[in-house]
């Protein structure tokens, strides 16, 4: 494998690894502002390296530039999103979890 | 120095629609003072010039602040009926006008350092005061003039409903900016056929059309923009490795057995004004270590964190002085850090 291909294939990996964090950590975190970390941060991280190796794999100029204006975006429009979610369920009067309920409520 | 005398008033005015009635209010103030006791009262109107007149040779800006003060003069021979009775007195002075001003804390130094001078006791602000331009400057004055033990006050003056503005009157620059991103845009997308510089140059006129009225808030700066460009440069790979060590941080949290996490809803004063400031900054905080900003008002934000790590974080200010750096430049970036300034504080909610 040439290091291209290598490089290619570590961002794809490490972008479902962190992909795989957000799964994990929706179903594991308590609330919905917690989750939403999981989801804006690493969701973030996993899809812009899945792009960047997009990006490096397509190798024709235009689609990498595409692809990299895909990348700006997500880390625009990704936080925002949450943003949008975490302001929502605060309207909603959601009161976040705490530390002192671990036993008893979820 | 003696105490500060709530019977010295200090009114800093500006070209708002509201000025006159901030006039005759706080002339209405000082006159129940005269008359309730025997207190000689002062009543002084200052002029603190913009951002505007940087160059404090300016010969425009000067003038636009005395011109105001003459108006000033003027609306108080008319509210007196005259000079001013006996007992009362009134000082107009143009203040600041040496120095580079940007951030509302300069403007309330320079307030500070007046009223201090005079013995002043008692600020009346217009509602609608803000000589900094676009950036919202009330509050965080108020804020500052009562820290120092100024007792302040907003004149209670009618003024219109204040919407959010959406579509502002657009002109030149706008259209020609918005023009210029939308074409560049285009092309960076296009095969460079000759057809594309034709329809990019379509495209981008109806988009400059539809969309500059609404896309900047204030008159895009041909010099302060591309600085701002810059320096965004130099912010983007900063944020990115705040970003990395963010996921490390969630990572490690998330897959930890116990899931180790104790969040708290952490009440945030940032000292960055303006949309474009205040916007970067509360996307940057949602995507760095374990922080995520739940709503945002004026420049309040309320901030959720996952762990005590990132409340430190959030406390150390990192993010917050790198965004007054991107839009304000160097010298804006040595403000205090929010936990110095005491300016971040735990929300609790009852039961």
């Amino acid at each position: 494998m040439t290091p291209l291909e290598w490089a290619i294939v570590a961002l794809a990996a490490v972008g479902a690894f962190f992909g795989g964090v957000a799964a994990v950590g929706i179903v594991r975190l308590p609330d919905i502002y917690t989750r939403a970390h999981a989801a804006s941060k690493s969701d973030t991280l996993g899809a812009v390296l899945a792009l960047a190796a997009v990006a490096l794999a397509i190798q024709t100029d235009l689609s990498t530039i595409k692809a990299v204006f895909l990348l700006l975006f997500m880390f625009l429009t990704n936080p925002t999103a949450a943003h949008a979610i975490a302001r929502a369920a605060e309207d909603q009067g959601i009161r976040p979890w705490a530390a002192e309920n671990r036993e008893g409520d979820p | 120095m003696t105490v500060p005398d709530p019977h010295r008033l200090l009114v800093p005015v500006d070209d708002s629609v509201t000025v006159r009635n901030t006039v005759a209010y706080a002339i209405d103030q000082a006159e129940t003072l005269r008359r309730d006791g025997d207190a000689p009262v002062e009543l002084h109107f200052v002029v603190v010039p913009g951002t505007r007149a940087v160059d404090p040779d300016a010969p425009e800006e000067l003038g636009a602040a005395t011109d105001l003060l003459d108006r000033v003069a003027v609306w108080t021979d008319e509210d007196f009926g005259g000079d001013p009775p006996e007992g009362l007195s009134v000082t107009l002075e143009v203040v600041g006008a040496d120095r580079y001003l940007f951030s509302p804390g300069d403007y309330a130094d320079v307030l500070l350092e007046y009223a201090a001078d005079r013995d002043i006791g008692r600020a009346i602000l217009d509602p609608e005061y803000n000589p900094g331009g676009a950036a919202p400057m009330l509050r965080p004055l108020e804020i500052e003039l009562a820290r120092n033990g100024l007792e302040v006050e907003e004149a209670p003056v009618e003024r219109e409903a204040r919407q959010t503005v959406l579509a502002r009157a657009a002109t030149l620059p706008k259209y020609l900016s918005v023009f210029a991103a939308s074409y560049l845009f285009y092309l960076l997308l296009s095969p460079w056929k000759p057809l594309d510089f034709f329809t990019g140059a379509i495209t981008a006129t109806l988009v400059s059309a539809l969309l500059a009225p609404i896309a900047f808030s204030k008159q895009p700066s041909i010099t302060r923009v591309p600085v701002q460009l810059v320096r965004m440069t130099i912010y983007v790979p900063y944020l990115l490795w705040q970003i990395a060590l963010a996921n490390l941080h969630i990572a490690k949290v998330v897959l930890h057995p116990s899931l180790p996490i104790d969040p708290t809803v952490v009440r945030y004063r940032a000292a960055v004004w303006g949309d474009a400031p205040v916007t970067t900054l509360a996307n940057s905080i949602t995507l760095t270590p374990g922080t995520l900003t739940i709503s945002v008002s004026d420049r309040a934000f309320n901030v959720h964190s996952l762990t005590d790590n990132s409340r430190d974080d959030l406390e150390a200010g990192g993010l917050e002085r790198a965004v007054r750096f991107v839009f304000y430049g160097r010298e804006a970036a040595a403000i205090a850090s929010p936990g110095e300034r005491d300016d971040c504080e735990e929300v609790t909610y009852d039961g």
